[in-house]
């Protein structure tokens, strides 16, 4: 075999294998994993749900999407279904609040009504409250 | 928002009077798909859902951003290609109980029911009639179902080269866990 066509075929094959590596690898790709990733935005629950209730459009562009840094006091734990737990903080509307969901949770005990908590999770907008997914507790 | 969270202060205060009206803020829906080279399922567990025990009307709302997937670039490509969820966040459905006498909602126990109404997906809907179950229980009711759309029908376009991955028919599982109202 000539040597261009060794060349040759040692690039077309390094090409092909190298696109099936990154089409497993982005396939493969988990969720980021809050409790280590960088959040866009720092804020405290209250904030967090008045800037939705006064401008739901602008907060939707501002949060949506982006991961949020977010402290409160712990309004109810309730358990949702597939061993999910849903976290809501206190704001200072009595009917709406920060729905943060933690998906797999082994230890509910360690999320107590009333204390406060700083946790990490992506906004996906506004319902009747505001909804984090994907949550972990911040460990400072 | 501020229109909205009036009405909704205001049929609170009608409501906490007679505890008729159910609500969850944490319902689940999830769907699955199952094809021969593929399964896939997403779950959403930020559904808010009220249910009216005197009327048998049901409303549930969901965020098409709060559907999670295992894989992230899925949820990409739902949010993205499928769903458009920037242009259509929210999804709803509007309906009743139709054999409303066949439950009894002052005795604990769990009871088949049929529930029609209007599906909302992006910006198209439509009517669905499905079967489930209600449970009553001390403290709060249980609602559970399970039943099949078209993703065409709700004008969702899966191009040629996916197609045979997902199922035309998905599965949706509804679960429910109502508290009376006035409780917070």
């Amino acid at each position: 075999m000539k040597t261009y066509v060794k060349v040759a075929l040692f690039i077309v094959t390094f090409i092909a294998l190298s696109a099936i590596l990154a089409a497993l690898y982005f396939y493969n790709l988990k969720h980021t994993d809050m409790a280590k990733a960088k959040p866009d935005f720092v804020i405290t629950a209250s904030l967090l749900q008045k800037a939705f209730e006064v401008d739901e459009t602008a907060a939707s562009t501002r949060y949506i999407n982006k991961i949020l840094e977010v402290t409160g006091k712990i309004a109810s734990v309730k358990p949702a279904a597939n061993n999910v737990l849903s976290v809501s903080l206190v704001t200072e509307s009595d009917l709406s609040s920060v729905i943060c969901t933690f998906s797999a949770i082994a230890d509910p005990s360690k999320f107590s009504v009333g204390t406060e908590i700083t946790l990490r999770g992506e906004c996906s907008g506004f319902l009747m409250d505001v909804l984090l997914n994907n949550c972990a507790v911040t460990v400072k | 928002m501020k229109r909205l969270t009036i009405l909704f202060f205001l049929l609170s205060l009608v409501l906490s009077a007679n505890a008729q009206k159910y609500m969850t803020k944490n319902g689940f829906i999830g769907f699955y798909s199952h094809t021969p080279m593929e399964d896939i399922k997403a779950d959403n567990n930020q559904v808010a859902g009220v249910l009216d025990t005197s009327t048998g009307e049901m409303v549930f709302q969901a965020l098409i951003k709060s559907f999670h997937f295992d894989r992230a670039l899925m949820e990409e490509h739902f949010n993205e290609n499928y769903m458009e969820s920037e242009k259509f966040p929210k999804s709803s459905f509007k309906g009743k109980i139709t054999n409303l006498s066949a439950v009894n909602f002052s005795k604990n126990g769990t009871y088949d029911v049929t529930v029609e109404g209007d599906l909302t997906i992006r910006d198209a809907t439509n009517k669905i009639s499905t079967k489930g179950t209600i449970e009553v229980m001390t403290g709060g009711i249980n609602a559970n179902s399970k039943f099949n759309i078209v993703p065409e029908d709700y004008k969702i376009k899966i191009p040629g080269v996916v197609r045979e991955k997902i199922d035309k028919n998905l599965e949706v599982t509804v679960i429910m866990k109502y508290t009376p109202m006035d409780e917070k």
